[in-house]
């Protein structure tokens, strides 16, 4: 027995004797990241993460967990320089990935040179800096935070992208982390970016959001992230929704009011009940007002008699009001339970795969 | 009782702030290793297995998933709704997986019982034989699900 416990304090000293000689001793020096095949060199003093020193050389892989290696958002293309596929890793990612040399960059140490592959896009992500000027409750569980950009004063992005936001280490949280959310302001409004945010039950980021963040206080982002946007296409769309889903679509219908496009729109937004509505008013004044947009709210849930939209689940409500969407396209954002169903209904109503664009929320 | 290091790995990952805000083991002092025993010989006097109690946790959730944040009937006096939320959150026994983040509410009117569980609460049952520690959001009491959802109560 006292054997026992003698090798079991041994063996935890030696391990914690190697974490910190690792974390204070080890030196690897100066180490080169060649990014795209030279497109971009970082230096960077080995020992980060690959996620970290990518972010230090400017290059900001989206991440949730701070690094922790439990969101396995954080995946980057290794060509050359890393070892095998550590234990850390290996339940995040599938044999595809593993065959195509994709590494779950914040579970990676920076030991000696490496190459890696990034997607273009990634690359003219930047940090951002800057205050936040209003918060207001859009519903009983969903607020809006608009922000004035600091530094960099302004921000290039396209009506359906994201920033990262990041969540600061607060309360029994012990690292910062970043959580994703559509910016819903529209580009012209410059030096200012929106969110719409809904609040997670038990929830890290959005319980910062909701009770700790105040007006006036700083925050960081990185961005814009992202693939979600309309199409150069001038064809008919529809556009479905629940709840926070609205971000993208807000910006959207804002920057073509804006800049005149005409192209006809049907957005069908649900939500469960009144109280879980926001910006009918505004959207039905642009339905008067764009004789190209047509704005149908719904509610699956109890609807008091002056309820004017329409009733029952968004995806029965868009089955009763799509006939036919072969030339058309649809735009969906919010919750993979509302999104995976609405996908069947539109494929059902003629709808190619390659035209249903998406932001799953999970 | 003594804890390996992989379970002592497991508790920090169950300690509030790391996963999720509030954590895993709410007031619970006891080692992973006494929570798991102490359900499992819980389990054990119902005549149940973890993999049936989780089971019968997955009728429900499937049903209240599937209906998009309507309210189901899942059986006699008992009603369920699943609410979506924003993002996933991993397994803290570490073999991957992600597991969405929303909230089956599972009521009761007979009893007035509520159960609060998530799509991770079903899978900690099944695959870990986990309940959550004392005093955590979502701990559910064995004898509590197999009371509400014993056979010829619910209609899924």
């Amino acid at each position: 027995m006292i054997s026992t416990l003698v090798a079991c304090v041994l063996t935890s000293s030696l391990a914690a004797l190697l974490v910190v000689a690792e974390r204070y001793l080890a030196n690897y020096g100066s180490c080169r990241i060649d990014v795209n095949a030279a497109a971009k060199v970082i230096e960077v003093q080995g020992g980060d993460s690959l996620l970290m020193a990518l972010r230090a050389g400017g290059i900001f892989i989206p991440s949730a967990c701070g690094g922790r290696g439990t969101c396995a958002y954080c995946k980057v293309k290794v060509l050359s320089g890393l070892g095998p596929v550590g234990p850390t890793e290996q339940p995040m990612l599938s044999g595809d990935e593993i065959a195509s040399d994709i590494r779950i960059s914040c579970q990676c140490k920076v030991r000696n040179d490496l190459a890696v592959e990034i997607p273009r896009t990634l690359l003219e992500v930047k940090a951002y800096t800057g205050v936040v000027r209003q918060i207001r409750d859009l519903t009983r569980d969903i607020k809006e935070l608009r922000i004035r950009l600091t530094d960099p004063p302004t921000i290039d992005f396209v009506p359906g992208q994201y920033v990262q936001l990041e969540v600061p280490a607060y309360g029994d949280s012990r690292e910062s982390m970043f959580r994703a959310y559509s910016l819903s302001s529209t580009p012209s409004d410059e030096g200012w970016i929106e969110l719409i945010i809904r609040l997670v039950p038990g929830g890290i980021c959005t319980t910062w959001l909701f009770t700790v963040l105040a007006e006036g206080q700083k925050v960081t982002f990185t961005g814009p992230f992202g693939s979600f946007h309309l199409s150069q296409e001038n064809t008919e769309m529809i556009w479905i929704a629940g709840g926070s889903g609205m971000a993208p679509f807000w910006s959207m219908i804002r920057q073509m009011k804006q800049t005149g496009n005409a192209r006809p729109c049907t957005y069908f937004f649900g939500a469960v009940e009144r109280r879980d509505t926001f910006f009918l008013d505004e959207l039905r004044t642009m339905e008067r007002q764009l004789e190209w947009f047509t704005f149908i709210p719904a509610l699956s849930g109890e609807a008091d008699d002056d309820w004017t939209g329409e009733r029952g689940l968004i995806t029965e409500v868009v089955d009763r009001h799509v006939s036919e969407g072969s030339a058309a396209e649809a735009y969906l954002c919010g919750g993979p339970g509302m999104i995976d169903a609405a996908i069947k209904i539109l494929r059902t109503k003629g709808f190619t795969d390659d035209r249903i664009y998406f932001d799953k929320f999970e | 009782m003594r804890q390996s290091p992989q379970e002592s790995r497991i508790m920090e990952l169950m300690a509030p702030g790391v996963l999720c805000r509030e954590g895993f083991l709410g007031h619970d002092r006891r080692p992973l290793v006494g929570i798991l025993d102490a359900d499992r010989l819980a389990v054990a006097a119902l005549g149940l297995s973890h993999e049936e109690l989780a089971g019968l946790l997955q009728e429900v959730l499937s049903a209240a998933m599937d209906a998009l944040g309507r309210t189901v009937e899942a059986g006699r006096g008992l009603t369920a709704v699943y609410r979506e939320a924003m993002g996933r959150i991993p397994c803290p026994f570490g073999h991957g997986g992600m597991f969405p983040k929303g909230q089956v509410e599972l009521s009761d009117a007979i009893s007035g019982m509520n159960i609060l569980f998530t799509p991770l609460s079903v899978h900690l049952i099944g695959a870990h034989g986990f309940y959550q520690g004392l005093g955590a959001r979502y701990r559910i009491e064995p004898a509590d699900i197999a009371e509400i959802l014993k056979p010829g109560r619910t209609r899924l």
